[in-house]
């Protein structure tokens, strides 16, 4: 095996593959590959934060990440107390706004970002349970276990009442088992389609009798629970709803497709992934009772995540394009504009299109148009739209860093959005489109520098991870 | 030929000194040729396609008000046969369509019924892809198809149409949300738009005119400036970065385009305040304008129907009706009835049996709509019997594909068993052209 000729996922060694990243041996650790842990990881880095990555080993920054910075325990109160005033009102487009304010000053930005994976999974909206109270309630419990047991996530949201009205299983009676739970459950949750049979489904939504929502909370009403014989993959028993959830985490499939759906959201998703890469580190996770926060640490450590084969293989979510923009760049926003913006485009955060979530990758490009997504980044770092105002001012910001030139600030720049200086052809070009002048140094304004940031993001490269 | 081709990629691209030898794809060239090329037409077939996401009852939207059975099995969503639309031997149309009711008569509407397919997928996301792609990821077929090797019966439509034809064709997807399978092609990135305001470049404040995004966007630092170590053309990420290139460059093109139809815009026709006829409206005014566009595609969802359906499916049904029927009525006036065809349908139908909620849950068989003046008019095939089910499901007489076959074959001129993956006898639904 001679990493640098892979190709493909097909000849890649899983042993290799899962091993800890050496710097050196398996490649530079280097700030190209600080950019790439960052925006995958992370939602992207400043430029002090790179410089504090490289300082240190690969290792160190991805336990940072999946451990969170200092002050993490006090922010999540600080959201949880922030979003107290929300709950009572109607606009869902209220609690976006707060999620995208966290995403964008937490100190622990992996677990934003496996919050979000957790709502894409278990996609649930308010178009349908329409109150934003219950969808903040499942929020805290995507949360609560965001990197924790999957188990503990999975049980919970069987009895969240958000979910039980999304899948109409608000009352579940014993004569007529609802079967949409049952479906969901087995289809996207845990198994995945060919690892169950429709009777497996009808004998498990027997199981699920009796679970109902009094009140907005769940309750277990025994007079409507089956407590007969069901038979749910092969096992024979006088199953409750958490038996069927025992059964569901015991099979090797439902790790295998946890881990298949990370590996395609934390390394590449322009291929499936063979097996025998998922199989070791799926079943491994299942043995340590799926630890969420182990098999994160071990693929974000890993050759495979640092090699050339996997980097750029991913294209920006909508909440990826901005949130990775306006970290890097240290701006704040008009979060209520941004909520809607990034509606606009596609991720409506609390409003999935489907129970199956965002299904990502080329999706995101075809759907919302490149042009929204241009409308957008200039909007951000313009100043020129009244609503997004003039907050993020990449003046200042480059002063700090003490640039003043834009020969200057295309290295800053392009290193900081597309981990790389770009050759000096294509500088020439960038200059041309910031509008440069014969000065160089002189009249450096605000608008130059946001046209530059237009001008890298219209690179193709600026919309891939 | 390879000079030429750059040369001509140089010229479409303005001249652009960013193209190197190894963008000279075939697919890229043809996607920028095909949109550059392309011709406002005025005379060109165009299908409609409206999706009913979520499984629409059928068998309370085509309804069998005579039989004792459907009575029998529907208590609480019974419509009641003096509330029914009669059309013909005892099938009628829900109380809330009567838009379509009156196409009917006047012979606009072809009702295809007991339409569905063998061995039923009962998962709306399985059954949904089925009716997109035509291929089943479902059942084991000995291996997998990956993401990428799946495509869109409209998709491989675009791919198909040959020579000449192709070079103009295009497709519009209006809707939020992911590009629908059905449009996925292999050479034609399909553009899916919300609103065609939001489609617009705002540069007037000091940004990036459409010409320099273009030049930028045509520009790629891994496929333009390869290093020793990273050829372009095998870079792991080039056909993602050409990806993202084409879309920038189809998205920034149809912008200007889609500026342009719409400052030709008439005033439109008397369309109810709905969402489903506001794109129905947008469509009129591009076909009108002439876009060399051949498909669009639109969907109105939340049929999925298992608690209190009553109310919501009637609401659903009224949007449908109505927003169709000014549509055609629109259509009409503005001259273009003939080359214009209709055409819905769902992942599937709904159970014969309500459920405990007032509801139906995912059944089998059900109706589909055709709509134009190129239809067979009336009932096409009999009513699935509500005696002989398959698991408490409508049994379906027409496959799907026989459906697709017959636009294929009679409206958009492609060979139906390419686009199929099999033959299939095209329905009859559609007058000899």
């Amino acid at each position: 095996m001679n990493p640098p000729t892979m190709r493909t996922l097909a000849q890649v060694d899983a042993a290799w593959a899962w091993a800890p990243f050496e710097p050196g041996t398996d490649g530079a650790w280097d700030l190209t590959a600080a950019v790439h842990l960052y925006r995958r990881a992370g939602y992207g880095a400043t430029w002090g934060e790179l410089q504090q990555a490289i300082a240190g080993t690969p290792a160190a920054a991805v336990q940072r990440l999946v451990r969170g910075g200092e002050g993490s325990d006090t922010f999540e109160q600080q959201m949880a107390d922030a979003a107290e005033p929300l709950l009572g009102g109607s606009r869902i487009e209220s609690l976006a706004a707060w999620w995208l304010y966290g995403m964008l000053q937490t100190p622990y930005p992996l677990h934003e970002r496996m919050t979000l994976f957790w709502h894409g999974h278990f996609a649930t909206s308010f178009a349908k349970v329409g109150s934003v109270e219950l969808m903040f309630r499942q929020h805290q419990e995507l949360r609560r276990h965001a990197l924790g047991r999957f188990g503990d996530l999975l049980t919970a949201i069987a009895r969240d009442p958000a979910m039980l009205i999304w899948l109409d299983a608000a009352t579940n009676r014993r004569s007529h088992p609802n079967e949409n739970f049952a479906r969901e459950v087995m289809e996207l949750f845990c198994l995945g389609s060919g690892n169950y049979t429709e009777d497996d489904i009808r004998e498990a939504a027997r199981a699920f009798t009796g679970w109902e929502l009094r009140q907005k909370r769940f309750t277990f009403n025994r007079y409507q629970h089956d407590d007969g014989l069901k038979t749910v993959l092969g096992k024979t028993g006088r199953w409750s709803g958490d038996d069927v959830l025992t059964i569901l985490l015991e099979h090797p499939a439902t790790a295998r497709l946890l881990t298949a759906k990370l590996f395609r959201h934390f390394i590449t998703e322009t291929e499936e992934p063979p097996a025998r890469l998922i199989e070791p580190l799926a079943d491994e996770y299942r043995r340590r009772d799926y630890d969420t926060a182990w098999l994160l640490q071990t693929m974000l450590g890993s050759k495979l995540f640092f090699s050339p084969l996997v980097r750029r293989q991913k294209i920006k979510s909508p909440v990826e394009l901005v949130v990775l923009l306006l970290r890097s760049l240290e701006g704040t926003t008009n979060y209520f504009r941004l909520a809607r913006d990034v509606a606009d485009l596609g991720q409506a955060l609390f409003e999935p299109p489907t129970v199956k979530g965002w299904n990502g990758g080329r999706e995101w490009l075809q759907s919302a148009s490149m042009v929204g997504r241009l409308n957008l980044v200039w909007a951000l770092v313009s100043g020129t739209d009244p609503e997004y105002g003039n907050k993020g001012d990449l003046t200042s910001l480059l002063a700090r860093q003490g640039i003043d030139t834009i020969p200057a600030a295309i290295e800053r720049l392009s290193l900081l959005l597309l981990g790389e200086v770009p050759p000096p052809a294509l500088q020439v070009k960038l200059a041309a489109a910031a509008g440069n002048d014969s000065q160089g140094r002189s009249a450096v304004d605000r608008l130059r520098y946001a046209r530059l940031v237009q001008a890298i993001a219209a690179l193709p490269e600026f919309q891939l991870v | 030929m390879a000079t030429s081709r750059r040369q001509f990629l140089q010229n479409v691209l303005g001249g652009s000194a960013l193209i190197s030898a190894s963008l000279t794809a075939p697919a890229f060239l043809t996607s920028t040729a095909r949109l550059l090329a392309a011709p406002g037409s005025r005379d060109h077939k165009v299908l409609v396609v409206v999706q009913l996401s979520g499984g629409n009852d059928g068998l309370n939207t085509v309804i069998p008000y005579r039989d004792p059975l459907y009575a029998r099995n529907r208590v609480a969503l019974r419509i009641a046969p003096s509330a029914v639309l009669p059309l013909a031997d005892g099938i009628g149309l829900h109380p809330q369509m009567r838009g379509m009711a009156e196409l009917f008569e006047r012979g606009r509407l072809a009702i295809v019924q007991g339409v569905g397919y063998p061995n039923p997928n009962r998962s709306h996301f399985e059954s949904m892809d089925i009716w997109h792609s035509c291929q089943r990821g479902d059942e084991a077929t000995g291996g997998v198809a990956t993401a990428q090797a799946w495509t869109g019966w409209l998709g491989r439509t675009l791919d198909c149409l040959p020579g000449k034809q192709r070079g103009e064709v295009t497709a519009l997807h209006l809707g939020r949300g992911a590009l629908p399978l059905a449009l996925v092609a292999r050479q034609t990135a399909v553009p899916s738009v919300e609103s065609l305001d939001r489609f617009q470049l705002r540069s007037s404040d000091g940004g990036l005119s459409v010409a320099a995004l273009r030049e930028l966007s045509a520009a790629s630092l891994s496929l333009d400036w390869p290093t020793a170590n990273n050829d372009a053309a095998e870079h792991p990420s080039a056909a993602l970065v050409q990806f993202v290139r084409q879309t920038a460059l189809t998205a920034l093109d149809a912008s200007g385009k889609l500026q342009e139809s719409l400052a030709q815009e008439r005033a439109a026709a008397g369309y109810p305040a709905m969402p489903l006829a506001g794109q129905l409206r947008t469509v009129a005014q591009l076909i009108d304008a002439g876009l060399p566009c051949r498909i669009y595609y639109l969907s109105l969802g939340g049929f999925d129907t298992h608690a209190n359906q009553a109310a919501t499916h009637a609401g659903l049904l009224e949007q449908l009706s109505q927003s169709l029927a000014a549509f055609m009525a629109d259509i009409e006036a503005r001259g273009h009835a003939d080359r214009v065809l209709v055409m819905t349908f769902s992942e599937f139908g709904r159970r014969v049996q309500e459920n405990a909620s007032a509801g139906t849950d995912h059944g089998a068989a059900a109706p589909m709509f055709l709509v134009g003046t190129a239809v067979k008019p009336g009932l096409i095939g009999p009513h699935p019997s509500l005696a002989d089910l398959d698991a408490g499901d409508l049994k379906h007489h027409t496959d799907f594909r026989q459906v697709y076959a017959a636009i294929l074959e009679h409206w958009l001129g492609c060979p139906a068993a390419e686009v199929l993956g099999g033959s299939f006898r095209p329905a009859d639904v559609l007058k000899p052209s």
